[in-house]
This record gives C-alpha cells, structure tokens and sequence, in this order.
C-alpha cells in the first residue's frame, strides 16, 4: 500500500514537473516568436538574458542563447532559421510531453485508486475475521445462554476457547454451575418438604387419634357413668382437642397446595348435588347458631372441578358466614355468572361485615378480621387462606364485597363449567 | 363381626378394641404389624380386616395386596392419616381418615361394608 501511494506520489510530482516544461515552452516559444518580428532593442535583449539565466534544459538555453545572438546581431536570416529549429524541437518536446503527461495521469488515477481501495479491502477483511472470531463467539455464547434459560441446564463450554471471550465463556460456566447447584438444592428442599408432610401427617395425627378417641369415650360414657365436674372437664379436653386436629389439618392442607402436593382429581359434577350435600353437612351447626341457610338451585349446571375440594371452599364460606350471622338471620347461597363467563358462587350473610383494611388480610394465613364489636370467633386462621389456594388452583378467584353494619357477601369463581339444561334444550 | 385389626400404635388399638368391641359388640382379633396380620388372616377367618395404613414390616396397602393375591377376598378397610391415597379406595372398601370419631366409627364401618356390599351386588 505505501508503496502504491509513493508511486502516486511520485506520477504526480512527475506530472506538476511536465507541466510546468510545457508552461515554460509555452512562453518560450511566444518569446521567440516575438523576438523573430520585433526591432532590436537593448532592454528587451536585457530582459531576455534574464529569462535565459531561468532556463534548466541545456539544449534549449543553448538554442534560446543562439537565438538571442542572432537578434543581437540583428541577422535576420539566421534568427529566422534558428527561431525556426528551436520552434520545432520546442513542438516536438511540448508534443512528447503531452503525451507523457497522459500517461502520468493515467498511472496517477490507477495508484491513487488503489492506495484508496486497498485499506478498504484490508478493512474488509478484518472485519470478515472480527465476524468469524468476535461475533460468531459471542453468538454461541448468547445461544447457549438462550439454552440455560430454556431449562437446558447441562448446557456448558466444555472447553472454553482461548482468548477474552473463553473468559466470558468461563464465566457463563461458573453462573450456569451455581444455577445448577441452586436448583439441586432447591428439589433436596421440595424433598424434604415432602418427607416433612408425609411423616407430619403419620406422627401428628396418630397421637391425636389416641387422645381424642380416650376423652370421646371417657365423655360418652362408654366406660361408664362420670361425675358432672369431670365430665365437664373430659368436654373441655375434647373440644380443645378438636381444634387441634382442625389446625393440624388445616395446615397440612395448606401445605400440601404450597407445595403443589395435592393434585385436583376434578371431574363434570353436578353443582346443586354438591350444594346441597354442603348445606345438609352444615345444618345441625346452623341450627345450634339459630341460622337458616337458604340455597338458589341453579338447574342443569355442572362444573369441571375436585368435588371434594370445592365443597371444603364452600364448607368454609358457608360456615363463616353462619359464624358471624345474628341468631335468626339467614345465609344465601347463590349462583350466577360474571362478565367472562365464569360461574359465580356468593354466600351472603347478616352479620357485622368486614372493615375494608381486613378485606385483604382475612385471606392470609393466621389472620382473621377482629374488631372490639367482632370479637374473633374461634377458627384457625387458615380457612380462607385455603379457601383461596383450592379456588386458585381451579383456576378461579375469590373476594369479599362487605360494608360495616350491612354483612358481607363472599364469592368466588369456577371457570370451568356447563349448563346441561341449555344444551339440552339446544339439542 | 369377627375383625383383624392390623395397627402398630399400641394406643390407637386399644381405643379402636375398645369401641369395636364396647359400641359394635364386634369380636376382635388385634395384630401388631402387617406380617403377624397377613399370618392372622391365613390362618383364621373374618368377616373385616381394618389395616392401619402405615406399619412396621408390611405397610397396610402390602398387606391388602398380599391377601387379594392369596385369594383372601375378606372386605378391606385402611385406617390412614393420609386420606388422598386413591389405592386405598381401589384395594378397600374404603377408609377411615384418622384422627377418627370413636363413637361414630361403628356406623361408618356398616355404612361403608353397606356400600362395598353393593357394589359387590
């Protein structure tokens, strides 16, 4: 490259050169034309010397020399002959230089040219190497990254490569083994977990069975006839130890959905069957609070879900609801549809309702909404928590709409469900 | 009735003799884990074997396959802390979830041997 710009260097000093020996031929050559017809006169003979002193080329100050002792000597003849020969020699060196001039610029545009396009080819090929080695390397990286994120987690450089993106690569390497080792963690944990569950349930309710089932027979009388104040006292155990068993199964409940534990056994059921058997199960308890529970049939209506499950959520709700309900009111139960289609279930009642700073809260775990007018009524603080759990995990929602003074209406939402009476009657 | 009654808890066996035998007026015959009450079951007859779920030796679900793999055909019914094991319902009768009802658990036995006689009709 340096050396196709010095040749265009040098064409072009070439080129300046010629051209000014043409200039200078040029003016020569009109001078001598001038000097063939003027007079002679002494100051242009004086000017002409010093124009003779310029000249470089020997031949032509030899024959401009000539020419100017012919026109000294005032010989006509001999100036006109010399003017002539130095005019010819002059026509044939402007002729040739012409010519010569053509093919410096020629040689002067080629090497211009390529001292201008070979950094540019150079540049192209660096960049073609860039490409290969930087952007193809970090392409790989970047796919490899894209791997891990798709759970590809054995996805590592097996043999990183030796330069700075091996380092990014080695890098990548060290965070994909902590992902890993995270993650192994993480399922020993889930693991653990589990054992904790299932050894929980084993050794939490065996002794629970043993103490409920002593006192239950001691109160019943089954082992014969107790006194009244011990009696009463057996009763007291028996009730405390219910609530026990009420908490440790909530809490294993509760546990199991957390840890994804309890798969849904869901099925087409028919809605007012499970209403129904809920609302039956809940009488007597009703009756005790002096409550009525009142149940909107919804015919024909059936929904994909775990029977089993939505009926704890109603069991929940409705029991709730019967909790805080004043002696003589009455529990609606109703069914409707929101704006997406989804069924709609609302357990209304007539009890205090709830602030709307506890709205929130009574569906986290352990806490229930308590006001010196609504005082807490013995619960676990887990049934709505759970509630909530096995209504998410059907895929629906669950809330409150309450106000102080004007009771509360619970609802939740199945997503999946029919109407058998429609397509029935579509059919 | 004439009952096996498979369960490891020596204090859970006592009350389940106790209510079987004090409310059922059923006859009871207690093994102490799944081994000694597969030996039970060959050697004499009954009319319900209620298996505790989990054992020493052989768990009740063992037990019950066992027995249905000897061609013992007596009626199954678990005694488990862990109600969501389909098995128990496909092997058994059914089950009883424990901590259970002592005084209810007469009925809930003739309710589900009133079921699995249905079924079997």
């Amino acid at each position: 490259m340096a050396w196709c710009a010095l040749t265009a260097f040098s064409s072009g000093q070439e080129y300046l050169a010629t051209q000014k020996q043409i200039e200078d031929s040029v003016e020569l050559r009109a001078d001598a034309v001038w000097l063939e017809g003027a007079p002679y006169d002494a100051t242009t003979l004086k000017r002409m010397q010093t124009e003779r002193a310029q000249i470089k080329d020997e031949v032509r100050q030899t024959q401009f020399s000539d020419i100017l002792q012919a026109y000294s000597s005032r010989d006509e003849h001999t100036l006109r002959n010399r003017v002539s020969t130095f005019m010819q020699r002059e026509y044939d060196l402007t002729r040739k230089s012409t010519s010569q001039i053509q093919k410096i610029r020629e040689t002067f545009i080629l090497f211009a040219l390529l001292t201008a396009l070979v950094p540019l080819f150079g540049m192209f090929i660096v960049l073609l190497t860039v490409n290969s080695t930087v952007f193809h390397g970090i392409d790989r990286l970047s796919r490899r990254m894209m791997d891990f994120l798709a759970d590809r987690y054995s996805f590592q450089f097996s043999q990183p490569d030796a330069n700075e993106l091996g380092d990014l690569q080695r890098t990548f390497n060290s965070l994909a083994q902590q992902v890993i080792n995270t993650m192994d963690e993480l399922k020993q944990l889930d693991q653990a977990k589990s054992e904790f569950l299932s050894i929980a349930s084993h050794e939490l309710r065996t002794p629970m069975t043993s103490i409920k089932g002593s006192l239950s027979l001691l109160g019943n009388g089954i082992m014969g006839k107790i006194d009244e104040a011990p009696l009463q006292l057996i009763k007291i155990a028996e009730t405390e130890t219910d609530r026990l068993i009420r908490l440790i199964n909530d809490l294993l409940d509760l546990a199991k959905i957390e840890a994804r534990k309890l798969p849904l056994q869901s099925s087409w059921s028919i809605w007012d069957d499970t209403l129904r058997t809920t609302s039956t199960g809940l009488v007597g308890f009703a009756h005790n609070a002096g409550v009525n529970i009142a149940c909107d049939a919804a015919p024909g209506v059936e929904v994909f879900m775990d029977k089993d499950r939505v009926q704890q959520v109603l069991t929940n709700l409705i029991s709730n609801a019967i909790k805080f309900s004043p002696r003589g009111s009455t529990v609606h139960v109703y069914t409707g549809q929101t704006k997406n289609g989804h069924l709609l279930i609302n357990v209304r009642d007539q009890g205090p309702g709830i602030a709307p700073a506890d709205q929130e809260l009574i569906f986290q775990k352990f806490r229930q909404g308590a006001t010196a007018e609504n005082p807490i009524v013995k619960g676990t603080g887990l049934g709505l928590a759970i509630a909530k759990a096995l209504v998410e995990e059907h895929g629906g929602d669950i809330g409150v709409e309450s106000e102080l003074g004007k009771g509360s209406a619970f609802w939740f939402t199945l997503p999946k469900w029919r109407n058998q009476s429609e397509t029935a009657a579509s059919a | 009735m004439k009952i096996l009654l498979a369960e490891d808890d020596h204090h859970v066996a006592v009350i389940m003799k106790l209510c079987l035998e004090k409310i059922g007026q059923h006859e009871v015959v207690h093994a102490e884990d799944g081994e000694i009450a597969v030996n039970c079951a060959v050697a004499q007859a009954f009319d319900l074997i209620i298996l505790d779920g989990m054992m020493p030796k052989k768990n009740g679900l063992i037990v019950a396959q066992e027995l249905r793999s000897i061609g013992n055909t007596t009626p199954v019914i678990f005694l488990t802390a862990k109600a969501d094991e389909p098995a128990y319902q496909t092997l058994g009768a059914g089950y009883i979830a424990k901590p259970f009802e002592p005084t209810l658990i007469c009925a809930r036995i003739d309710e589900i041997m009133a079921q699995f006689r249905a079924r079997g009709a």
